[in-house]
C-alpha cells in the first residue's frame, strides 16, 4: 500500500514535472508563442530579479523596413534568428550578434491587392522557413541560404478582401496557416500544407457548408459570408495530436439579423464556429470539439487570440487544460481533451457588453447593438487586450495580460454584404473608459482560481506581447518606448529601457554558447489597432520604427 | 440678359446641382461601403484605424491622386481597378467636401453613371463570371489557374481562344503540361523558366498548383502528362460550364 502510494506520488510528480516543462523554451525559442504550447515563458533564468538591473543592450538591427512597424515575433533556433518584417523581408541573423546570414526579400504585391501591411512571424521547421504574404500566398525559404523553394495560392486577396498577418504554425510534416477577412463578407479557414512539397493538406471552414453540422445555425446564404477568419497562430498538443484555434468573429459584426435563424433561442448555440476556441485533428483538419465564447457575437469580440495549454490541478484533480481570452477579456478555462468547461474570468475592470456568466460559462445580461440606436459598449471592438500574447509562468502559476480599458459607440447599420468588401454594419468610434486617469494594466491572473493577484496600471494603452522567465521576470513594454521588466511574484517594475520607438511586437528569449539574451520588436504603427490607440490621446507622438533590439547581462557579471 | 437665356441657365444650375447631390450622396455610399470600413478611415472621414479626412485641407486633384493611386506601403490601396469610373469620381468628390471644397468638380460622371468599367453582363454571363470564382468551391474554381480580368491566379497562360462547348472544354489538351521527375517522385508540371540559378515550375499533382523553385540539375523534365484539363473542373457540371464560356466570350479579347 504505502508502496503503490510513493510509486502514484512519483508518477504525479513525473507528470507535473512534464507539464511545466512542455509549455517552456530552453536555448531556443522555436515557436511563434515559445513553443506549441503558447506560453511565451523561458526556462533560462541567469538574467533575474537580483541581477536584471545590469542588464544592457547588446546589439540591434535595423531592418531598413519602415513601411510599418516590426511586429513579429522572432524565431531562434540553434543560434539563428528568423525575423520578418511588415513588408515580408525575411533576415535570419546571429542570435549573438546581429550580423546578417542571409536576407530574403518577397516581390510587392500589386497595389491593387487590398489589406494592411504587416507581418506577425515566421515559423521555422523541416529545414524551411514559412511565411504569409499580403497578397495571400504561403511561402517556404530553404532555411540555410534563404533560397526560395516553393509558394501556393491560399486564396485570391483581391475576390476574398483576405491575407495572411499570422505567424504560420508546424505541426509535424505540415505547416498551418489562419488568413484575416472576418470583418468582410468571407468565410474564414485554416489551410495546412505539406512543409516537404507545398501541397494542400486540408483546408478546416470555419462556418460549416450545406449538410454539415453547425450550418444550420446560419440564415439562409449567410454562411457564405459570415466572416469568422482566425486571423491569428493556433497550437497543438503532440500527445492528444490535437491542434487548438481561436476563430474570429461572425460577420456582419454589428447586426445579426441577416445570420442568425429567425427566433433561434439566444441560449443556444448560433453561428457556429465564429468566436470560438475549436479543436481540430492535427492530421485530417477534422472538427473534434468547440467551445463558443461569444455565441451570435455582435460586438466584433473575436475568440482569435493565442490559446496556452496548460497542465494545472483543479479541484483535486490535475487536468490537461486549455487557457483562451476572447476579445471582450473574457478568459475560459477548458479541459483540452474533451472541450469541457471548466471555468471563466474577466479581465478588463470596466464592463458593460455583458452583465455577468453563469457558472456553467453562459452569458447573462447582453447589452446588444440594435438598429436605430446608438449604445456605450466596454470594452471596445479593439479589445480588452489587442493580438498581442499573454504569457504563463509554471513556476508562479500566473498569466501575465496586458488590459486595456477603452469603450466604443456601436451604431449599427443593415447594409447588404458584398464579396471580399467590409461587413462590420456598423459605426463604433473608440474613447476612453470613463472616470479614469489610467487607461490599461499589466494584470496576473491565476487561471485555477480566477482571482488577480496584482495589477500593474499604466496612463496609455498597452499593446505589446508578454515574455515571462524562470528568472522570475515578465517583460514586455510600452507605446512610449519603454521596453521593461516586472517581478513577477509582485508586478513591481525592477528595469527599464528607453528603445527609442513604439513597443508594439513580442519579446522573447534565448541562450546562445550559454548566454541569456531578451530580444525586443519595437516601433509603433499606423494603422487599425495602433491608430485607434493614437487617436484617443492626441497629445502624444509615439514613435515609428522597425529595429530589434537584445539586451543580455554584462559579460563580467555572468 | 434674356428671359430665355436666363432660364436656360437657371435650369443649367438646378440641373448641375441636382447632378453634384447626387454624386455626393453616391460618394457618400461608396465611401461608407469601401473606405470607412473594417479598421480603415471613420465614419463620415472621422479618425479611425486609417488617418482621419475630414479638414485636411487636401484639395479634389491630391485626393483623387491617392484614391487612384494608393499610397505606397501602407494599408491604402489604388481604387483604379476597384471602383466603376463613376464610383471613384463620386467618392473622390465627397472626400473634397469634407475638406471644405464646396463645389467638387464631377466630370461628366453623372452622365456617365451608367457606363461601368468592367463589361456589364446579364444572364448567363453573369452566372458565369460568378461561377468562375465562386469560393465554395474552394480550389476547384477556374480562377484557381485562370486570371480573368482582375480576378484569379495566373498559373496558365491568359486565355486566347474560348472553347465552343463543355465537351471541348473539358478534353482540352495542353501540351504545355510536362512530367517532372523529382527527389524520386513524378509530377505533372507546368514549366516556367529554366535559368542557370533555378528551375521554376508549377506542381500540378494537386490543387492549388504549387511553384517550386529547384536547383539545376535536380529535375527532369519530359513531354507529356497524365494531367487531364477534365480532372480539375470536377465541381462544374455542363450547364455550368456553358455559362462559364459565356462569360469567357464576352471578356476573353482574341
Amino acid at each position: 500500500m504505502i508502496v503503490s502510494m510513493r510509486f502514484a506520488l512519483f508518477l504525479f510528480a513525473i507528470s507535473s514535472a512534464l507539464a511545466q516543462d512542455a509549455g517552456a523554451t530552453r536555448a531556443d525559442w522555436p515557436h511563434y508563442g515559445g513553443t506549441q504550447f503558447s506560453w511565451r515563458y523561458s526556462s533560462l533564468d541567469q538574467i533575474n530579479t537580483t541581477n536584471v538591473k545590469a542588464l544592457t543592450p547588446v546589439w540591434m538591427f535595423q531592418t531598413g523596413d519602415y513601411a510599418e512597424n516590426l511586429q513579429a515575433t522572432p524565431i531562434v533556433v540553434d543560434g539563428v534568428m528568423y525575423v520578418i518584417t511588415a513588408r515580408a523581408r525575411v533576415f535570419a541573423l546571429d542570435a549573438a550578434t546581429g550580423r546578417v546570414i542571409w536576407h530574403y526579400q518577397y516581390p510587392e504585391p500589386p497595389r491593387s491587392v487590398p489589406g494592411f501591411v504587416g507581418n506577425r512571424g515566421v515559423a521555422v521547421g523541416d529545414g524551411k522557413v514559412f511565411f504569409g504574404t499580403k497578397d495571400d500566398y504561403m511561402v517556404a525559404l530553404d532555411q540555410k541560404s534563404g533560397r526560395l523553394l516553393w509558394r501556393v495560392n491560399i486564396d485570391d486577396a483581391r475576390q476574398c478582401g483576405c491575407n495572411i498577418t499570422a505567424a504560420p504554425l508546424v505541426v509535424k510534416d505540415k505547416v498551418l496557416v489562419g488568413g484575416t477577412g472576418g470583418d468582410g463578407a468571407h468565410r474564414g479557414y485554416i489551410t495546412a500544407f505539406n512543409t516537404r512539397n507545398g501541397r494542400l493538406a486540408w483546408r478546416w471552414y470555419v462556418i460549416p457548408g450545406p449538410g454539415e453540422k453547425g450550418n444550420e445555425t446560419w440564415k439562409g446564404d449567410s454562411w457564405k459570408f459570415g466572416g469568422g477568419a482566425p486571423w491569428l497562430t493556433g497550437s497543438f498538443d503532440p500527445a492528444l495530436n490535437l491542434v487548438y484555434w481561436g476563430t474570429g468573429n461572425a460577420a456582419s459584426d454589428f447586426y445579426d439579423a441577416e445570420r442568425v435563424v429567425a427566433g433561434a433561442d439566444k441560449s443556444k448555440d448560433v453561428n457556429l464556429y465564429t468566436a470560438s476556441v475549436v479543436a481540430l485533428d492535427a492530421d485530417t483538419g477534422k472538427l473534434r470539439w468547440h467551445f463558443q465564447e461569444v455565441p451570435d457575437d455582435l460586438w466584433d469580440y473575436d475568440s482569435a487570440y493565442e490559446v496556452l495549454l496548460i497542465d494545472r490541478e483543479i479541484r483535486g484533480r490535475l487536468r490537461q487544460t486549455l487557457v483562451h481570452m476572447n476579445k471582450s477579456g473574457l478568459t475560459s478555462v477548458l479541459d483540452r481533451l474533451t472541450g469541457e468547461f471548466l471555468g471563466t474570468f474577466s479581465v478588463p475592470e470596466v464592463r458593460t457588453w455583458i452583465s455577468g456568466v453563469t457558472e456553467d460559462g453562459k452569458l447573462v445580461g447582453r447589452n446588444e447593438p440594435q438598429l436605430g440606436k446608438t449604445i456605450t459598449v466596454c470594452p471596445s471592438a479593439a479589445g480588452a487586450k489587442s493580438w498581442n500574447s499573454m504569457a504563463y509562468s509554471p513556476r508562479t502559476g500566473f498569466l501575465y495580460v496586458p488590459v486595456n480599458e477603452i469603450c466604443n459607440d456601436i451604431t449599427p447599420n443593415n447594409r447588404a454584404p458584398e464579396e471580399g468588401r467590409g461587413y462590420m454594419n456598423g459605426d463604433f468610434p473608440m474613447k476612453l473608459a470613463p472616470g479614469r486617469t489610467t487607461y490599461s494594466h499589466v494584470d496576473a491572473w491565476d487561471p485555477v482560481t480566477g482571482k488577480r493577484a496584482w495589477s500593474m496600471p499604466y496612463k496609455y494603452l498597452l499593446l505589446a506581447s508578454m515574455l515571462a522567465t524562470a528568472g522570475d521576470l515578465v517583460f514586455s513594454g510600452n507605446p512610449e518606448g519603454e521596453f521593461f521588466a516586472l517581478d513577477a511574484k509582485s508586478g513591481d517594475k525592477v528595469w527599464s529601457y528607453q528603445t527609442g520607438a513604439g513597443n508594439r511586437g513580442s519579446a522573447v528569449s534565448y541562450a546562445v554558447n550559454g548566454r541569456q539574451y531578451v530580444g525586443t520588436p519595437t516601433g509603433w504603427h499606423v494603422s487599425v489597432v495602433g491608430a485607434l490607440a493614437q487617436s484617443l490621446f492626441p497629445d502624444q507622438d509615439w514613435r515609428l520604427g522597425s529595429t530589434l533590439v537584445v539586451f543580455a547581462l554584462p559579460e563580467s557579471s555572468r | 440678359m434674356k428671359k430665355s437665356a436666363l432660364t436656360a441657365f437657371m435650369l443649367a444650375i438646378s440641373c448641375s446641382a441636382q447632378n453634384l447631390t447626387e454624386v455626393l450622396e453616391q460618394g457618400e455610399q461608396v465611401f461608407a461601403k469601401s473606405c470607412a470600413t473594417g479598421y480603415c478611415h471613420g465614419v463620415k472621414g472621422g479618425p479611425g484605424g486609417a488617418p482621419r479626412l475630414v479638414g485636411r485641407h487636401f484639395d479634389q486633384a491630391f485626393i483623387n491622386g491617392v484614391v487612384t493611386r494608393g499610397v505606397p506601403d501602407t494599408g491604402m490601396p489604388s481604387f483604379a481597378t476597384k471602383l466603376s469610373r463613376p464610383d471613384l469620381v463620386a467618392v473622390v468628390a465627397y472626400v473634397a467636401t469634407l475638406n471644405g471644397v464646396t463645389n467638387p468638380n464631377i466630370g461628366a460622371a453623372g452622365a456617365a453613371a451608367t457606363t461601368s468599367f468592367r463589361p456589364r453582363l446579364t444572364g448567363e454571363g453573369a452566372r458565369g463570371a460568378r461561377l468562375f470564382s465562386e469560393a465554395v468551391r474552394g480550389f476547384g474554381r477556374c480562377s484557381t489557374c485562370h486570371e480573368v480580368g482582375d480576378l484569379g491566379t495566373s498559373v496558365a497562360a491568359p486565355i486566347a481562344k474560348v472553347p465552343a462547348s463543355a465537351t471541348e472544354l473539358k478534353s482540352l489538351g495542353t501540351p504545355d503540361v510536362k512530367t517532372a521527375m523529382m527527389d524520386g517522385e513524378s509530377m505533372p508540371v507546368l514549366v516556367l523558366s529554366e535559368g542557370k540559378q533555378s528551375i521554376v515550375f508549377y506542381d500540378l499533382t494537386a490543387a492549388p498548383p504549387v511553384q517550386r523553385n529547384a536547383e539545376p540539375g535536380s529535375v527532369k523534365f519530359t513531354d507529356g502528362s497524365n494531367w487531364r484539363h477534365s480532372s480539375v473542373i470536377k465541381s462544374y457540371d455542363d450547364s455550368e460550364l456553358a455559362a462559364i464560356l459565356t462569360y469567357l466570350r464576352a471578356v476573353v479579347k482574341p
